[in-house]
């Protein structure tokens, strides 16, 4: 397939070269790639991060996943949600457990969340500029928390750009997915919190906004929990971060309560 | 003048019944003078493993650092904790690793197998020679004197607070007659129910 009208396939081969048009061709494939993914969302709560990943199961005899596919711990302040090609996240997901560890190791204190992005994404740059290598198809969705700037999420590409994000979504139908969050992040229902501008939602609503969006983004399918992965990170009281993965149980009471707002939502 | 016996100290690891208990004393010194007497020799890794490193003061803390290292590697890895036998065995070839410029560290590990909570004991030496006992296991710069107060004063199948009190009594006594350590000590007791650890007052001296 070709990415433009003009003959881009003179420009495809090698990463290490522009285009024409000054476009890296590979690099943009390797984004194309992610968008064929399990959708991934990731949300900033004021008291916390949620990141919900659409489960994707493609054979009925596949093996049960012992552990999650898409979520991934890399240290004791930080995970991530993966959309994109699996094996070359592994890679990824290693390389940032080794920093996150030496850094720790070597300061006696937990690395800062976006110098551990930043590291991810310098690495993956690494494979659009040297070696005729191709890129890692793999877009992040990194939560953290560090003393100096609390909870932080942040979204990365092939690339190895990142930027940091109040609400985003990766993979499959994230255009969709944005849209909906531009228009309902913030407001008021899914915050407790009385009408302001804009207004972060706590954990509890991020969640119920993240299974809404996923229900959006895996249009035509039905909504049901072993499709959901359902991810939080907060802070427990003695100030230690507790990552999560919501069981079935937890899982579809979120999926519930959103059912039971959107049919209310309905009478008015 | 050995490099060993530069800091100086005295530890015990033994084995109860469905227990162990982990001791060590708390003296740091630069030879003779004494500079710390609440140097931590004893860490615990994770709920069912300590380790007692005894030996160079740097390299205690160092080897203290890359354990918890590698430790954390493996947790996220393999999404769960360490037993004591892999523990051990990982320390093993990390000071083996370093055979021909070592860490001067000899450690001694104590565990609780988290099913069957059998006790697990192991020592080396500082390039990682392993020996596994069911009794106990000591390290130092008193080893004689540790070795000597165990062997008269354990009994297999300690309950956990005789197991303090033997763990106590032979370190106490060990300790008085090396000048190298001493200085107080510290006693912690591992059980399926968690750690209780005490700290021993002992001449000051």
């Amino acid at each position: 397939f070709s990415s433009s009208l003009t003959m881009a396939r003179r420009y495809d081969s090698s990463t290490t070269t522009f285009s024409p048009e000054g476009r890296l061709h590979q690099v943009e494939y390797a984004i194309e790639a992610i968008n064929n993914a399990g959708t991934c969302v990731g949300i900033l709560g004021n008291d916390g991060i949620v990141m919900a990943s659409e489960r994707r199961i493609t054979s009925g005899l596949l093996a049960p996943a012992k552990t999650s596919e898409k979520t991934y711990k890399l240290c004791p302040h930080a995970a991530c949600n993966v959309a994109g090609l699996t094996a070359d996240a592994n890679i990824l997901i290693d390389q940032a457990r080794l920093r996150a560890g030496r850094y720790h190791y070597q300061y006696q204190e937990p690395i800062p969340v976006e110098q551990l992005v930043e590291h991810v994404c310098n690495y993956k740059q690494s494979y659009t500029q040297y070696g005729g290598l191709r890129p890692f198809g793999v877009a992040f969705l990194f939560a953290g928390y560090d003393e100096n700037h609390g909870f932080q999420l942040y979204q990365s590409d092939p690339s190895g750009n990142y930027s940091g994000w109040k609400a985003t979504v990766i993979g499959a139908n994230n255009q969709a997915g944005k849209s909906l969050l531009k228009s309902e992040y913030g407001s008021s229902s899914s915050s407790e919190m009385t009408d302001e501008e804009e207004t972060s939602p706590d954990v509890a609503g991020a969640l119920r906004l993240a299974v809404k969006v996923l229900n959006k983004t895996m249009d035509g399918t039905a909504a049901a929990a072993e499709k959901m992965e359902l991810f939080t990170m907060k802070l427990d009281e003695s100030g230690d971060v507790v990552h999560h993965i919501l069981t079935q149980k937890e899982a579809q009471a979120v999926i519930d309560e959103v059912e039971a707002e959107t049919a209310s939502a309905g009478d008015s | 003048m050995s490099i060993l016996e530069y800091n100086g100290a005295a530890m015990i690891a033994m084995a109860g019944k469905d227990c162990v208990g982990i001791a060590a004393d708390r003296r740091l010194g630069i030879q003779a003078q004494t500079v710390s007497t609440d140097f931590t020799k004893v860490f615990k890794m994770n709920d069912t493993i300590h380790v007692g490193l005894g030996g160079l003061a740097t390299d205690v803390q160092t080897l203290h650092n890359i354990l918890k290292f590698r430790m954390g590697l493996y947790e996220l890895r393999e999404e769960r904790e360490m037993t004591p036998q892999v523990f051990s065995h990982l320390l093993s070839t990390l000071l083996y690793e370093k055979r021909f410029g070592p860490y001067f560290v000899e450690p001694i590990v104590a565990g609780l197998d988290a099913k069957t909570n059998k006790p697990f004991l192991s020592s080396m030496d500082l390039i990682g020679a392993p020996v596994q006992t069911k009794d106990f296991v000591v390290s130092g710069t008193c080893t004689g004197n540790l070795y000597g107060m165990c062997e008269t004063l354990y009994k297999p199948d300690l309950e956990p607070d005789a197991l303090f009190e033997t763990l106590a009594q032979a370190l106490l006594a060990s300790v008085d007659r090396d000048a190298l350590s001493g200085w107080g000590g510290v006693v912690h007791i591992i059980t399926k129910d968690g750690v209780t650890t005490r700290e021993l007052k002992g001449r000051q001296d």
